[in-house]
């Protein structure tokens, strides 16, 4: 009977040991855990904060992201617009310079053409007109006659048998005819074997090529303006 | 004896309580329903030495089992995602309570008895 006691009272100690060590390790815990710090957060609490700052993530995410959509767009505007603008501006001096409303330099030739005392037939229109049909065939950026810019709309008439009209100025020979363009083309493209060179000489005319690394043809002096086009 | 026992055990484990290392707060839940099983098995213990009934067996038996099955629900209640804990919160307390008024009523009537056969005496000796 007192061996069966003793056991029992050690095996009771035991148990109430085992069970104040509990208890007091978990008063420690709780005693001495900060609820609020991160690492002693049950789970629930945790997928909680987690939850909650993953939607203020996901709401700050989309601002920024809307943010940087508009800013994205507003550089994008001031980018095309001064890119725009820069386009404008090029092709509106492209356009200008192949328009002739613009005095332009570069090399070319200057073909000098003129009535001699033997001349057979005058210089015409038609002869003007042809010459430069082959030298805008040869690659002729711009042309003048006496100073008269050839353009778009340049048209030679030969009038009364005596005098030729180009953009409405009355001229006669000699003309001079100042070319932009590679000079040898330009050249090549009237002499030659059967060129239109040899016509005019037959004919009694003169006919001198000069070529120039700078030559100088001056804008188109009048408006120029439409009446019936109109853009589609 | 039992008392020293008792005794003994009560000061060591607080001394190796407090000394041990701290357990992360994730687990306290479950310590805390083990404690409560634990407390619940003690009074159950006390209630039957009290009516004389006590199976050391049975204390010792309940005392490990009920800790640990209330462990181990409390682990389900969190995978199920139920607070199955609060169940056998529910039951312990109440057979706490249960087995407090018992021994309220065992050591109530105990001491009315004493108080009464205190009477009884005093009449007797003012009689003779």
């Amino acid at each position: 009977m007192k061996k069966g006691k003793k056991s029992l009272a050690i095996t009771i100690g035991i148990t109430f040991f085992i069970l104040v060590m509990i208890m007091f390790m978990q008063f420690k815990m709780v005693f001495q855990t900060d609820i609020t710090s991160i690492e002693t957060m049950r789970e629930e609490e945790l997928q909680e904060q987690l939850a909650s700052w993953k939607k203020k993530y996901e709401e700050t995410e989309a601002q920024s992201q809307e943010i940087t959509e508009t800013l994205n767009k507003y550089k994008e505007e001031s980018s095309s617009d001064s890119q725009t603008k820069e386009n404008l501006e090029e092709e509106l001096n492209n356009l200008n310079l192949m328009l002739g409303t613009t005095d332009v330099q570069g090399k070319g030739i200057i073909i000098t053409l003129k009535e001699t005392e033997n001349t057979e037939e005058p210089i015409k229109a038609d002869e003007l007109m042809v010459i430069v049909n082959y030298l805008k065939d040869a690659g002729a950026e711009a042309i003048s006659i006496n100073g008269q810019r050839i353009i778009n709309s340049t048209y030679f008439s030969y009038i009364n048998n005596s005098y030729v009209r180009i953009n409405g100025q009355r001229l006669t020979s000699p003309f001079e005819i100042k070319v932009i363009g590679e000079p040898d083309y330009l050249k090549s493209s009237l002499i030659g074997n059967g060129g239109y060179v040899e016509k005019i000489t037959s004919w009694g005319q003169e006919i001198n090529f000069e070529e120039k690394k700078k030559i100088e043809i001056p804008k188109y002096n009048d408006e120029i303006s439409t009446k019936y086009m109109k853009e589609k | 004896m039992i008392f020293i026992a008792i005794m003994v055990g009560c000061i060591l484990g607080a001394l190796v309580g407090i000394n041990l290392p701290i357990v992360p707060y994730t687990y306290s839940s479950y310590l805390a329903i083990a404690i409560v099983a634990a407390l619940d098995s003690v009074f159950g213990g006390i209630t039957g030495v009290l009516k004389g009934e006590f199976d050391f067996k049975v204390f010792i038996s309940g005392f490990f089992c009920n800790a640990i099955l209330s462990i181990l629900l409390t682990y389900l209640g969190n995978k199920l995602d139920i607070d199955i804990y609060l169940a056998a919160i529910v039951v312990f307390v109440g057979r706490m309570f249960i087995n407090l008024t018992i021994i309220r009523k065992y050591y109530i009537d105990k001491w009315s008895n004493k108080i009464q056969e205190w009477k009884d005496k005093r009449k007797q000796l003012r009689n003779d």
